[in-house]
């Protein structure tokens, strides 16, 4: 198996893009390529991380990006893994280059939701859940991680005002990152004053329905060496699943994603460090108790206590253990497809020293992402890593 | 195997619930049984799977009180959606009717399914 680096990335800004679905992945892929210095041409096919292009009436989107791109002749098929397209997306483009099927690859996630209603959107976001019984008796997405928070409270006393740090901290982050759908902070006080959407969770503990693209090429150490980036390298990778109806998970335990420990501990053993040499994470915060569970699943902090370490600070910007320092789908948003390829796009970023000092993690060397599909039932990790 | 002599579908349980029968998915060698459909138990990977019925009463073990929901719940919110732990112990999820408060609906609470022209699989207080 072969080494393999990230050379290029590129982001829209996430919010409402006035482009369409295929105008959003193109540009996104063209920062891309132009930051890597990389020939369009030497790109030897794509993967597209897209949940609803539907809402434009509009299948078989990779073709018509490739296209955009003067690649047409080059390969693009789409993946989706609801909530988790983006990280699986940069998965299977990973394996095409580290298995030898190609010399560099790219990875574009893309959303467009912005022209959905509310009501209409939350219809088609319960389309990732167990529809059947989850969806279809009336959960909604904040529904089913609300059940996770209940639980998650029950158990270790988690509570609202905690839920309540993860968001502030965030929007505090995105305040400083261009790219994010809000650069504005938010106070606890206006948490506890947003309406419940469903208890115990808050407006403000939502990531909000963002548009969005970004892209990642990555390519084989002599590519990277050619084009002369920074050196990161995809240090480890764990991709799995945990049953993915609540029903037949919460007999067991709903305050964990057992797939985010299974796929940490893929990634852990392929690099052959330990969490605790991870200086900075990127994780699935589409609510404020996602990311609790999340820094608890990853090994972070021990069981029911990543509400307080949270509380206590430890996961700012100069913490022990930077979460979101982009602000997370919380502030930076969640455009759907787009999310797990915007971890890459900040951790590459990050490592490279390139983002706005104010939020910057100095010193970094090593980043981790973590992408999470519906409540579960798909995770992916990935840890980049500076060579020196 | 023919599928059509013997596959049990959700659409199959979603019919039996019309007649007030939840249906659920049980391993002939282990005895796990789910509300889900499985073809392969995921506790000791037996493959022949019978349908059984499950009992219709419960208790509430999650829930969270849905203020906005998707289409098809646009005139019921707020409800609950809701988890119950059925008195044979298996798990199904659904939903209530009418709960607008957490206090309305305190875990531990015991509940009926009641077969009904509504979405989803219904709820109500026993």
């Amino acid at each position: 198996m072969r080494d393999v680096y990230v050379v290029g990335v590129g982001s829209t800004k996430y919010g409402k893009m006035r482009e369409s679905v295929r105008e959003g992945a193109a540009l996104a892929a063209l920062e891309a390529i132009e930051n890597s210095k990389i020939d369009p041409r030497l790109i030897d096919g794509a993967f597209i991380a897209n949940a609803f292009a539907v809402t434009e009436r509009q299948g078989h989107v990779g073709p018509l990006v490739m296209s955009a791109l003067g690649i047409p002749e080059k390969p693009a098929s789409t993946i989706e893994a609801a909530c988790a397209s983006g990280a699986s997306a940069f998965r299977e483009a990973v394996v095409n280059v580290a298995g030898g099927f190609a010399d560099a690859y790219m990875a574009i996630g893309v959303e467009k939701v912005s022209t959905l209603d509310t009501i209409t959107a939350t219809g088609y976001f319960a389309m990732g859940s167990d529809f059947v019984y989850e969806g279809a008796c009336g959960a909604s997405f904040p529904g089913l991680y609300a059940m996770l928070a209940r639980a998650h409270m029950q158990r270790y006393g988690t509570t609202e005002e905690q839920l309540a740090a993860v968001a502030v901290k965030n929007h505090a982050n995105a305040k400083h990152n261009e790219k994010a759908h809000f650069q504005k902070e938010i106070t606890a006080e206006m948490h506890k004053e947003s309406m419940v959407v469903s208890s115990p969770l808050r407006l403000y503990d939502a990531c909000p329905f963002s548009d969005g693209a970004a892209a990642a090429i990555v390519a084989t150490k002599e590519v990277a060496q050619r084009l002369g980036g920074p050196m990161i390298k995809v240090a480890g990778m764990g991709r799995a699943g945990s049953v993915a109806s609540l029903p037949d998970r919460v007999a067991t335990d709903l305050t964990t994603l057992p797939g985010a420990k299974l796929a940490m501990k893929q990634a852990l053993d392929r690099w052959g460090k330990p969490a605790s040499k991870i200086d900075f994470a990127e994780v699935h915060d589409c609510f404020t108790i996602a990311e609790i569970i999340a820094s608890e699943d990853l090994g972070f902090f021990a069981p029911g206590t990543g509400a307080k370490a949270v509380e206590a600070g430890e996961t700012k910007i100069g913490g022990r253990i930077p979460i979101n320092p982009s602000g997370g789908l919380k502030a930076k948003g969640h455009p759907v497809g787009a999310t797990g390829v915007g971890q890459i796009y900040e951790i590459y970023n990050q490592l490279a020293g390139k983002v706005n000092p104010a939020r910057q993690v100095r010193g970094a060397k090593v980043g981790l992402a973590h992408n999470v599909g519906a409540t579960g039932g798909s995770v992916a990790v990935t840890i980049l890593e500076v060579e020196n | 195997m023919s599928s059509e002599q013997t596959v049990f579908t959700m659409e199959d349980a979603k019919q039996a619930r019309k007649d007030g029968k939840l249906m659920g998915w049980k391993c002939a060698q282990c005895g796990h049984t789910q509300a889900t459909p499985m073809f392969i138990c995921s506790k000791d990977m037996g493959r022949k799977i019978e349908t059984v019925e499950l009992p219709g009463e419960g208790e509430i073990v999650d829930f969270t009180v849905q203020k906005i929901s998707s289409e098809d719940f646009i005139n019921d919110v707020p409800f609950a959606f809701v988890l119950v732990k059925l008195t044979n112990g298996v798990h199904i999820s659904g939903w209530v009717p009418d709960i607008a408060r957490d206090r309305d609906l305190p875990l531990g609470t015991k509940v009926r399914y009641t077969p009904s022209y509504r979405p989803g699989i219904m709820f109500e207080k026993a």
